[in-house]
């Protein structure tokens, strides 16, 4: 029997993702995605002057700001061959790498655990049994049976009182949830302690990039923090101090809670290394520079097709010529003119049909990498450093999937992690590596300015002639690139081709499906009324359509529905 | 002494999403504050609201609305009546979330003492838009709202002796672009 499922959020600004999947025999045997709000922000840019356009571009999303803001200062030096100096790299990478460490953590405990932890078995645990497992798995100092005890009592009271608040409508007692009362404390205390830790975390962005949300202190050719170790309100040795320990802080959290967390509760589902794969393109820009020129990175980028990891190819530069001509961006599906077009050619015309699973569906185009659809994250990060032997890539995968192998008394393999559980332990390994980063690079900054050098910044000058540019990093969500054309100064195009296009996107003129579409594929479910597997499979890939409104519905009209037709 | 935070919520290229940074930007120009309240453009924080509310007394809270009602219209929210409706499942974790926010606020139990949010009914949220006239026309009044709100919690808040120009750096832009979105190639 054929069912099919829509997943649809109703929120007034017609937005967001929409999931529909057609389920024969328990199985998904065809979905599409589609976004349901038009994505033209990048038109508001023409004309602009370039040294502006990351003010602009950071506020595409509220969540993740600094990442385009980024993306946009670097598409312009990429214009103008534009190096900058290695304290902007520093200062620069420290931004991302916090922000990262924020994000993966959010993503973990507060937008895809309750996929997976059932917080009403909660009450039936033992926090003293709790925290001997807990004591097993990790010396993380905030495992006592106290902490337990009291994370438990506030979801007692939220069940005692009969308004779930905030566990209100999870799928409770899915026959898919199948953890501990213990494993599902454990992971639940951690869930309140995170925002400790991410608040941390944050305040090393705003130290450094003047406030939060929204930072302050890029420039194009650097960036503007002045750096004078005598004097007050620049960079001083006090500031690089606190960072420092804020640091020291943050990352015992990420190698303690979180990673342990991740690894035994991926052990406690194996059957998800079975699950979820789609069509095993993956690819990943290197990113954090240490040098002027950025032609050496802390995180490798490159490009791995139908899952050959032996096969791997290698991007040298966060531009590679290959990545530059590579990249289209194919409407033939979405509700756009055009096909398929490089995003220096890139346009925004808007043809609107309304929702035909045979034509167009989706206002998100379909970026494709010599003709292929890719899957973009923290798993594409991990596989393709993994593929060419990058060691701290190496070493925390090998030890996640040992971790992990333990638990599940069953090997886990590096090619299982091309599954859905594979991108919640593919984030955790980005994380721990990013911790032993932050750490480097905090080294790097500090050392630099001590050896005397200072500069943050090379002033721009732009030609009369018209000059092309890419900007690429490594986002918590995957590869994200911003494409510019200047012409005498002014900005004549701009196309940002976001992580969520390449991973949520449509079919393509050959009717290949984009990597959500493809994953969701098999996917089993045990109850279309209540589709946890579904979500499960989504919420791997981090999906962020938050280039979006954010208007407050007092019915609480702005959230999903499940709808089987 | 008690905390206090001021912080619009929106987005600032979406129209008149950006109602609630477009008063703070106006607050900060034209009125002093005591040294305790605090005054923050949040754009869109989705789950990062949590983050902002620490250590916070009292927040008061400025976003664009749906009630139902005329563009321009006002409506007043506390704690509980944000809470009264709970937070469901999401396919998009980061799309709006500030019941969730809230919700998870008060879990933890670092819930301020008050929460106030002031909401604006818009009626065009197109990209490069800028506030659309009846919205921008309210502004006073959710200016007002908030100084009730302060003055109920005792905060001192007054016009400034020179008020300068809103740094609503944003604003204007599009405006040739008007509504259509086919006009924006």
């Amino acid at each position: 029997m054929t069912s099919r499922i829509k997943i649809d959020p109703i929120s007034r600004i017609e937005g967001h993702l929409r999931i529909d999947a057609e389920v024969d025999g328990g199985l998904v045997s065809k979905a599409w995605a589609s976004c349901t709000m038009w994505r033209g922000i990048e038109t508001i840019l023409l004309g602009r002057d370039p040294r502006e356009a990351w003010l602009f571009a950071q506020r595409f999303c509220g969540v993740c700001t600094t990442v385009h803001a980024l993306a946009s200062v670097r598409a312009v030096e990429d214009a103008l061959k534009l190096q900058i100096p290695p304290n902007a790299q520093y200062i620069r990478n420290l931004i991302l790498i916090h922000h990262a460490l924020h994000d993966h953590i959010v993503h973990f405990y507060y937008l895809s655990a309750l996929d997976w932890i059932d917080v009403m078995q909660i009450p039936k645990a033992d926090p003293v049994k709790t925290a001997s497992l807990a004591q097993s798995l990790s010396s993380w100092t905030r495992n006592s049976p106290q902490e337990f005890k009291s994370a438990q009592d506030k979801v007692k009271a939220v069940a005692a009182s009969g308004q779930l608040g905030i566990f209100t409508n999870g799928y409770w007692g899915h026959p898919a949830m199948h953890l501990s009362p213990e494993v599902n404390l454990l992971a639940f205390t951690h869930y309140l302690q995170a925002l400790e830790f991410q608040r941390k975390s944050n305040q090393i962005v705003a130290i450094l990039g003047g406030k939060t949300p929204h930072i302050q202190n890029l420039t194009v050719g650097g960036v503007a923090n002045a750096i004078d170790l005598d004097s007050l309100g620049t960079l001083t040795m006090d500031r690089l101090t606190m960072i420092r320990s804020l640091i020291d802080e943050v990352i015992p959290f990420v190698y303690e809670a979180y990673f342990p967390d991740v690894c035994a509760i991926a052990g406690m589902y194996p059957e998800w290394f079975g699950i979820g794969a789609g069509d095993r393109n993956y690819l990943a820009v290197p990113d954090l520079p240490t040098d002027s020129s950025a032609s050496r990175f802390d995180l490798p980028g490159g490009v791995i097709s139908a899952g050959d990891l032996a096969a791997v190819k290698k991007f040298d530069t966060g531009a590679d010529p290959d990545f530059r001509r590579a990249v289209t961006e194919d409407s033939t599906r979405a509700w756009y003119k055009g096909g398929a077009l490089h995003p220096w050619q890139g346009k925004t015309q808007p043809e609107y049909t309304d929702f035909q699973e045979n034509g167009k569906y989706t206002w998100v185009k379909a970026p494709r990498y010599s003709g292929r659809p890719m899957e973009v994250g923290p798993l594409s990060n991990i596989l393709v450093g993994y593929a060419q032997g990058h060691p701290l890539t190496r070493k925390w995968t090998d030890l996640a999937l040992d971790r992990i192998s333990t638990v599940a008394k069953q090997k886990i393999t590096v090619d299982r992690l091309q599954s859905t559980m594979g991108r919640y332990t593919a984030r955790a390994i980005r994380s721990a590596m990013l911790a032993d980063l932050a750490v480097g690079h905090c080294e790097l900054l500090t050392n630099n300015v001590l050896g005397g050098d200072v500069a943050t910044h090379n002033p721009p000058q732009f030609p009369k002639e018209e000059i092309q540019g890419v900007g690429t990093h490594e986002a918590p969500r995957g590869t994200l690139s911003h494409w510019v054309v200047i012409k005498d100064g002014k900005l004549a195009n701009y196309q940002a081709v976001v992580p969520t296009t390449w991973n949520a996107s449509p079919r393509d003129s050959q009717g290949n499906p984009g990597p959500y579409e493809a994953s969701l594929l098999r996917n089993p479910v045990a109850d279309p009324a209540r589709p946890l597997e579904l979500l499960r499979t989504i919420h791997s890939f981090d999906p962020c359509m938050a280039c979006a409104c954010h208007t407050f519905d007092p019915e609480g009209r702005e959230i999903a529905r499940v709808k089987v037709l | 002494m008690k905390k206090v935070l001021i912080a619009g919520i929106g987005n600032v290229l979406l129209g008149d999403d950006g109602v609630g940074p477009f008063a703070i930007k106006v607050l900060e120009a034209e009125y002093d504050f005591q040294d305790n309240v605090e005054l923050a453009d949040l754009g869109t924080p989705g789950l990062d609201l949590p983050l902002y509310l620490n250590g916070v007394d009292a927040v008061i809270l400025v976003d664009s609305a749906e009630l139902g009602g005329e563009a321009g219209a006002i409506r007043l929210f506390r704690k509980q009546d944000i809470l009264r409706i709970p937070p469901r499942t999401r396919i998009d974790p980061h799309s709006p979330a500030l019941r969730e926010s809230i919700s998870l606020v008060e879990l933890t139990g670092a819930m301020p003492d008050e929460l106030l949010m002031i909401g604006v009914q818009g009626s065009c949220f197109d990209p490069g838009s800028t506030l659309s006239r009846p919205v921008r026309q309210r502004i006073p009044h959710v200016i007002d709202a908030v100084r009730r709100e302060l003055y109920t919690l005792g905060v001192w808040c007054e016009p400034k002796v020179n008020s300068g120009v809103p740094d609503t750096w944003w604003d204007g832009i599009g405006n040739a672009v008007g509504t259509d979105p086919s006009a924006l190639i």
